[in-house]
């Protein structure tokens, strides 16, 4: 497969690994290289910390779609941000039978902490929202960004927190004694009276009317998050899915690539390999500043401070020699990625390029080597 | 003054953006401490994947384990911890025991908001009680902030029970004179972006944790006179990139961007008025050879130069 294969042949890219391996960019830029070979593309992020918005030079963007443009284009590319608050209220309107019942859940307390405030419910949502923006058939490809690795894997584990909790059984069993026509009490013998005696004891009653409350209310939406989540994960395995392992030659990071590696094996997701970013690259010999650039210094370097041009010269020794030392040992690095790599997957790379990319012409040249490895 | 809270601190809170090494900050830190003499712990907080071999020498489990004089390792996981937590919860081991076999309530609990991150920061309360030191290695920026906010989310949502007031003694603990927490950045435009958003974050939903101490890592201290970088990029803009020299010029100009970014990093970061510990980079060490346990103890040695404190460590 090459890197136009991955582009061309393919609905769904999802770029996942650990953070500050310019992750963002990268999938900015296959993006962007997508868009060049005229597909309609959109980059989704479901990061806190608005780094798409930052790599694609823009101040930020919200839940909607926003339209980059980039010149001499055939396709086309848009960018959105997730929100994870607004597309949980979205979720809740669509599954809800009525509006009363969405009204409800959308004002109980415990639904608010929820959506508003506990970990991993964001990882929920992305997934939402990924499916909703696959499906509607508006994009030839979407490319995600996912939140650093060990959260990531929570967003693999659909249907999620929000849907364990709202789980068939444990709503069942939690609300019996709830039950108005039972009578309170009546169901509660053995453990079942225990366990709940010492939930009152742990959460306060009040807490637990509150609960039941929101079970009573979510009761019916169930099967559509279990629904939905069972589409999603079958959204993940389909053929035009690929998912796509993101590292930098850091010792974490290489150990963080072969691990989701393995996971996504595990799980029997399609990855198409490895893109290894951020690599120092050099030459083949070790150059002599003096013989090199020698004259070329003291000539140009007349009007400054004496001595300027030799210091100068051993300071790019210096500089040279450390860089060949950590371009050695990137490549030791990432050959043990390679070796963590299955059949049939790929591997690209990736220099790093000079300042930060965050504008479309390094996001472009970022691309080309990526297509071109 | 703040600098040195961070090592004379009970309780330290690493995070930052992923990929700024977090925990190799947070194991660093430990690992000072330590060699103080303080009886240390450092935690990783449910991981998936630890970094704590590579780092300390040993796979952390939830009871800590020595990896060096006074410096023990754990990992908080989730299941363990609520057993701790019922436990001292509930008086009753028998009754302790019945739960924990109900397999629905342990999935009540573990889907019920903020049970486990309550559960998680209370284990880390109760080491707080038996260690001198323990440095906790969190999870990155957005994710920290969503656990930290917790035990306020469950302050609020519960009114008595004892989730109420465990809650209600982690706010008082986040909120002591010797609970630090500590933010680590790289000298790069989005890390700083990142890293400013977080403290505004914490700052919101933690006003009574102290501000946290910034930690520069992998800094590059200037060396170039300026009469070298105007010379550099003379030469950088007549040679061949493509050439031997070129390469040379380049291999120039990524140490320059490197003092650049490291200036540039200090002078955002100082619109918090916060004070930041600069860790140098691998390179300026002494070389990238070693795995990552010996760039802790760089890192340790480096901290401790900057805090111009004495250890009792190996050199």
């Amino acid at each position: 497969m090459t890197g136009a294969d991955l582009l061309l042949d393919h609905k769904l890219v999802i770029c996942v690994g650990s953070g500050g391996v310019g992750k963002t960019s990268v999938a900015a830029a296959l993006g962007l290289q997508a868009a060049l070979a005229g597909r309609k593309v959109l980059v989704l992020t479901i990061d806190p910390a608005r780094r798409l918005a930052n790599s694609l030079g823009l101040p930020r963007f919200g839940n909607e779609a926003v339209r980059i443009e980039v010149p001499d284009c055939p396709g086309e590319l848009w960018a959105m941000m997730l929100d994870p608050a607004h597309t949980i209220r979205d979720l809740i309107g669509r599954v809800s039978p009525d509006a009363a019942t969405a009204e409800r859940i959308l004002g109980n307390r415990i639904f608010l902490a929820i959506a508003d405030s506990i970990a991993g419910s964001q990882d929920y949502m992305a997934t939402e929202k990924l499916y909703d923006v696959v499906s509607s058939g508006t994009w030839d490809l979407v490319v995600l960004d996912t939140p650093p690795v060990k959260n990531a894997l929570d967003f693999l584990d659909a249907p999620g927190r929000l849907a364990r909790f709202t789980d068939q059984q444990i709503m069942k069993w939690f609300l019996a004694p709830y039950e108005k026509e039972r009578g309170f009490g009546r169901l509660l013998l053995g453990t079942s009276a225990l366990v709940f005696k010492l939930l009152g004891y742990i959460f306060g009653h009040a807490f637990l009317d509150e609960l039941s409350e929101f079970f009573q209310a979510f009761r019916g939406l169930y099967d559509g998050f279990r629904q939905r989540s069972e589409a999603v994960i079958a959204m993940f395995r389909h053929r035009g899915t690929a998912f796509v392992v993101v590292c930098a030659p850091t010792s974490a990071s290489v150990e963080t690539a072969r691990f989701f590696l393995g996971e996504l094996r595990g799980r029997g997701m399609p990855c198409a390999g490895v893109i290894a970013n951020l690599r120092h690259r050099v030459g083949p010999f070790e150059p002599d500043p003096e013989a090199l650039l020698g004259a070329l210094a003291r000539g140009l370097g007349q009007d400054l401070a004496p001595h300027t041009a030799e210091t100068l010269l051993a300071r790019l020794g210096a500089a040279d020699r450390r860089l060949r030392e950590l371009a050695a040992l990137e490549e030791r690095r990432l050959t043990q990625v390679q070796q963590a790599m299955g059949g049939g997957q790929r591997f690209w790379s990736a220099p790093r390029l000079e300042g930060e990319v965050h504008d479309l012409p390094t996001l472009r040249r970022l691309g080309e080597h990526l297509r071109s490895a | 003054m703040s600098i040195q809270g961070l090592v004379d601190a009970r309780l330290v809170l690493v995070t930052g953006k992923g990929g700024t090494g977090k925990s190799s900050v947070a194991a660093a830190l430990g690992r000072l401490s330590a060699e103080r003499g303080r009886r240390t712990v450092v935690v990783e907080i449910d991981v998936m994947q630890t970094s704590m071999p590579g780092l300390l020498g040993r796979t952390p489990e939830y009871a800590p384990r020595p990896v060096a004089p006074h410096l023990d390792v754990c990992n908080v996981t989730w299941a363990h911890a609520l057993e701790e937590w019922l436990e001292q919860a509930i008086p009753v081991q028998r009754v302790v025991k019945l739960i924990l076999r109900n397999r629905l309530v342990e999935l009540f609990l573990d889907a019920t908001p903020g049970v486990r991150e309550i559960v998680i920061l209370s284990r880390v309360a109760t080491l707080c009680e038996r260690y001198d030191q323990v440095v906790v290695d969190l999870p990155a920026s957005g994710h920290a902030i969503a656990l930290l906010q917790v035990p306020w989310v469950a302050d609020d949502l519960l009114h008595d029970g004892p989730i109420h007031q465990r809650a209600g003694e982690l706010i008082a603990l986040l909120g002591r004179p010797d609970t630090r927490p500590c933010v680590v950045v790289l000298p790069e435009e989005l890390v700083v972006n990142e890293t400013l958003e977080l403290c505004e974050g914490l700052a919101r939903v933690a006003p009574v944790l102290a501000p946290p101490v910034l930690l520069l890592n992998q800094a590059a201290a200037p060396s170039l006179a300026e009469d070298e970088r105007v010379l550099l990029e003379r030469i950088a803009a007549v040679v061949d990139p493509a050439s031997a020299a070129g390469e040379l010029a380049a291999a120039g100009r990524w140490e320059a961007d490197l003092e650049r970014a490291t200036a540039q990093a200090l002078e955002r970061l100082s619109t918090l008025g916060r004070p930041v510990v600069q860790f140098p980079r691998l390179g300026a060490l002494g070389g990238f050879q070693g795995g990552p346990e010996a760039v802790v103890r760089q890192l340790a040695r480096a901290l401790a130069r900057e805090l111009a404190i004495p250890t009792g460590g190996e050199p």
